[in-house]
């Protein structure tokens, strides 16, 4: 199962390493920045937790890059299976923070399962897209939703993790629309969704906590609540908008130590980077994060079968979802849904995991000349 | 997968990140103003940068309040990972109760102050030790070198330097120098995370009359009279009776002025300005001025007191002391009440009223102190059928140690009413004198020879046959009188039998006056009498004082030097 030879090296994809490696780096001095305190008191250690899972992120990367990928496409589904294990150890013994239960305690360390099972979901997906060519009917359309979605979706629900939800839900979709969906089935589901809308709205706003009520409502009109939260969307843009085109310079940021930014480490991350970097430094990111997405996209489109190619969408998928949309709630187009920003957000899950998909990734692409046996 | 589902994924990609660069465009090139302004108007604030406060000199330029360097200690609760130790060491370097420390660092507090204006060397062993949670912040804090001198004079300021009583109260405006509005950086919480402190600039500085010296000498034989006599308190003020300079203000009981709080608030009243008495016998000196003024009585006009008492009204006043026929001048001289409620008899209501108002009775003298009674003067249509005797000898009116001493100046000066001050000039902190002040003579209230008439008189209470032989001093003339009055019992509201107020003002030396003083002491046991209570504290602290300025001794100088004296009497 593991192997590396002069090939898979020659083959690998260092770009794609490099621009991780990058973006981290800014993550990680941005959560110094960020982080830091202004007058008296000593600097939280979250930059140093942040570069201790880099450092594990690279190992967990190397060594998902030496597994073929077919290992996990035979394996996928007992991944799988293991993964959904854990959402409902999770559910029964886990660590409830900041108003959900996501985290399981392992030893010193704090994991969140439903960002690793992200991984082992898109395994399962890319194996069950892959077992027939046929576009997708009303009957494997239901199945692949009923065996492979839905049971995670309401474990994660429960949690509840409205971010990690609507994660599932989307790579479900934009998988399913990449594979193919039989014309018929796609225009009566098209019209039973727009039917349903005002229903399900109903029904979803019935069931949606306080908080999460409150985002939408502050992301339809923020200057309404200026200080609940339409605060959070009004202290980024100003953080954002302040930075101008050059940024207010390194450790010149006020919005995040000035305590006006909420989750300046986490999810507002970005918005402490513009206001430091500015337009140019901003726009450096996003190449970088451009280049992340497209070389990603490289690796389904020369990937050697289906598996790895619906596999290797899913972690663009995955990367591209979290990524617009954290972006758009930093700049105020979206509502603020809990995702990190990929790389950059402080978290070790995440980190982990990402680094884990890009592996796949890099894999995936290292092994595009490799004849099946 | 095929190359065109591939290059429409790549376009969908590129086309997210341009609605991002977009959107980044909108918010930080577009609008960058607006949101920039945003951020300074929500982080920034102006504040009033504190300088350090202007000196107190006395007049011969000796610090008696000046400003040393401090650290304030705060502590932010939710950052202290072990309340338990940190609240051990600083209950150790600030003396503050473990319990207390811990209980605030175990608060869900943002922000707590620890100990305002530690002492430097403390402060930085405490910071050695490098305790999370827990950060200083340099200030100045006010200091009184002296400590108890001149405590109710001087006043002193709160732990954020807001002046509370004396000098630090009336002259804050200078003192705390101009006020510089800085712009600084705020955090979400509202708290300004800049120091807002400027140790370069210093507000103006007060050289005050008050000679340290002068006010030891009066300070020192206050405790002594308070200690023999028992008594309850006691004031003495020294004034250059030519032009209202205080030279020493003291009063009993006294603070520390660098541990305000710890003494009773009756302690800080500056008594010799804010506690009007009924003077008694010191204040007949007005009588027999308004009836030397009026000429209705000469030095040589005789009356008969020989009854040893007077009835007004339904009132019997008495002498302490029987006489038969005595000259003006000797009423004075004996303090016969008999005899003063004669000469007070002469003048009618109104004109008796208009001299004591001369005297600035019954308004504020204008010291430039805060809190200054003006005193009880009832005007004379108001007045009962007793009250011009009573009055007459010193009843019926109160008066501040300070009006009364002022009074007694005009007779020292040749009939000025001059204005008391305590501050001579204004000093900028590089030293140039901003402001002096200089009241002058003020309002001439009574003749130089009337002025010169009573100081004769007033010499003579000093000699023999007079009731203050105790008040003199050996070399100089004193002129004074003394003062011995009743007060009233707040239980039965008439004049006790065992609480009195004694008392004796004068100047010395007598020819060529170089202060006046005023001593008051309140509630004496065993003894009461002005003559012999207060008297001698009068000789005790005009002695020193006249030891201490170099004035020259009367009987060496009559050797080498022709005096001119006003030998009328």
């Amino acid at each position: 199962m593991f192997r590396i030879d002069r090939r898979l090296l020659a083959n690998m994809d260092w770009l794609l390493a490099g621009v991780v490696i990058l973006i981290s780096a800014a993550g990680i001095s941005t959560i110094f920045s960020a982080t830091r305190p202004l007058f008296g008191g000593t600097q939280p250690d979250y930059y140093i937790k942040q570069i201790y899972w880099l450092i594990m992120g690279l190992g967990a990367l190397t060594v998902v890059v030496s597994i073929d990928y077919k290992w996990f496409h035979r394996a996928a589904n007992a991944l799988y299976g293991g993964g959904l294990l854990l959402l409902v150890v999770v559910l029964v013994a886990g660590r409830v923070g900041m108003g959900a239960q996501r985290w399981l305690s392992i030893g010193p360390f704090n994991i969140q399962p439903s960002e690793f099972f992200k991984l082992v979901y898109l395994m399962a997906l890319a194996r069950f897209l892959s077992m027939d060519s046929e576009s997708l009917d009303w009957r494997s359309l239901g199945k692949g939703f009923g065996a492979l979605v839905l049971p995670p979706l309401l474990l994660v629900l429960v949690q509840p993790d409205l971010g990690t939800s609507i994660v599932l839900l989307l790579l479900f979709v934009g998988l399913a629309l990449a594979k193919g969906i039989k014309k018929r089935v796609a225009l009566l589901l098209a019209a039973i969704l727009i039917v349903s809308v005002p229903f399900l709205g109903t029904l979803a706003w019935d069931n949606l906590k306080g908080y999460q009520k409150d985002r939408i409502t502050a992301f339809i009109n923020p200057e309404a609540d200026s200080g609940g939260m339409g605060y959070h969307v009004r202290q980024s843009k100003v953080a954002v908008g302040s930075g101008g085109l050059f940024g207010k310079g390194y450790l010149k940021g006020t919005q995040g130590p000035f305590r006006f930014l909420p989750e300046k480490h986490t999810d507002f991350v970005f918005a402490v980077f513009a206001e430091e970097r500015g337009f140019f430094g901003s726009m450096v990111l996003l190449f970088l994060y451009m280049t992340l997405l497209l070389r990603g996209l490289g690796a389904a489109r020369l990937a050697k079968d289906d598996f790895a190619r619906y596999l290797c969408l899913g972690i663009v998928y995955l990367f591209a979802i979290q990524l617009f949309v954290n972006m758009g709630m930093t700049m105020g187009l979206a509502p603020i849904v809990g995702l990190p920003l990929p790389f950059m957000s402080y978290g070790g899950s995440a980190m982990l995991t990402n680094c884990m998909a890009v592996g796949l990734l890099m894999g995936v692409r290292a092994r595009r000349f490799e004849l099946f046996f | 997968m095929e190359n065109r589902r591939a290059a429409i994924l790549s376009t969908a990609v590129m086309f997210g990140f341009l609605l991002v660069g977009i959107r980044l465009a909108d918010l930080m090139l577009l609008d960058h103003d607006v949101l920039a302004a945003k951020a300074r108007n929500q982080q920034q604030v102006m504040v009033d940068v504190a300088v350090n406060r202007g000196l107190i000199l006395d007049r011969r330029g000796r610090a008696l309040a000046m400003n040393v360097d401090a650290y304030s200690v705060y502590g932010r609760p939710f950052r202290v990972k072990n309340p338990g130790e940190v609240s051990a060491a600083l209950s150790d370097a600030t003396g503050r109760s473990y319990d207390k420390v811990l209980a605030s660092m175990r608060s869900n507090r943002n922000f707590i102050w620890v100990k305002r204006k530690m002492e430097t060397g403390s402060a930085e062993r405490l910071k050695g030790l490098g305790l999370e949670g827990v950060g200083f912040i340099p200030e100045s804090k006010r200091t009184y070198p002296k400590g108890r001198l001149a405590s109710h004079l001087i006043g002193f300021v709160g732990v954020d330097n807001q002046p509370l009583e004396g000098v630090e109260l009336r002259y804050n405006e200078d003192l705390r120098g101009e006020i510089k509005k800085v712009l600084v950086s705020k955090d979400a919480g509202g708290r300004t995370l800049s120091e807002g402190f400027d140790v370069q600039s210093r507000g103006n500085g007060l050289v005050l009359t008050i000679d340290e010296g002068l006010q030891y000498i009066s300070e020192q034989a206050l405790d002594r009279v308070i200690e023999r006599w028992e008594a309850v308190s006691a004031i003495a003020i020294m004034m250059d009776p030519y032009n209202g300079e205080i030279l020493a203000m003291a009063s009993r009981p006294t603070y520390d002025l660098n541990d305000p709080g710890g003494y009773k608030t009756s302690s800080r009243r500056n008594r010799a300005i804010t506690d009007p008495y009924e003077p008694g016998s010191t204040f007949k000196v007005v009588t027999a001025a308004a009836a030397l003024e009026e000429a209705v009585v000469t030095p040589a006009t005789e009356f008969d007191v020989s009854d040893g008492f007077i009835d007004v009204g339904s009132m019997r006043v008495y002498d302490s002391r029987r006489q038969d026929r005595i000259l003006f001048t000797e009423v004075i001289k004996t303090s016969s009440n008999v005899g003063t409620i004669q000469v007070g008899s002469l003048i009618d209501n109104r004109t008796f009223h208009e001299y004591i108002s001369k005297f600035g009775f019954g308004s504020r003298t204008g010291v430039d102190l805060p809190g200054e009674a003006p005193g009880i003067v009832r005007d004379y249509k108001r007045w009962s059928k007793t009250s011009h005797a009573a009055i007459s000898i010193g009843y019926e009116v109160a008066v501040t140690p300070l009006q009364i001493l002022r009074a007694y100046a005009a007779v020292a000066n040749g009939g000025w009413l001059v204005t008391p001050h305590v501050v001579k000039e204004i000093v900028a902190s590089d030293g140039t004198v901003l402001k002096q002040f200089n009241p002058g003579l003020g309002e001439h209230i009574i003749s130089t020879h009337t002025a010169n008439t009573l100081k004769d008189i007033l010499i003579s209470v000093t000699q023999e046959g007079g009731t203050a032989r105790e008040a003199a001093v050996s070399g100089n003339l004193v002129a004074g009188k003394t003062g011995t009055t009743r007060l009233i019992d707040p239980d039965t509201g008439e004049y006790s039998h065992e609480r009195y107020v004694s008392s004796f003002v004068g100047f010395v030396p007598a020819d060529n006056p170089r202060f006046a003083l005023v001593v008051v002491v309140f509630e004496p046991k065993k003894q009461y009498y002005g003559g012999r209570v207060a008297a001698p504290v009068f000789s005790d602290i005009a002695s020193q004082a006249l030891a201490y300025m170099n004035v020259p001794r009367d009987d060496f100088r009559n050797e080498n030097v022709l005096l001119v004296r006003n030998d009328e009497f």
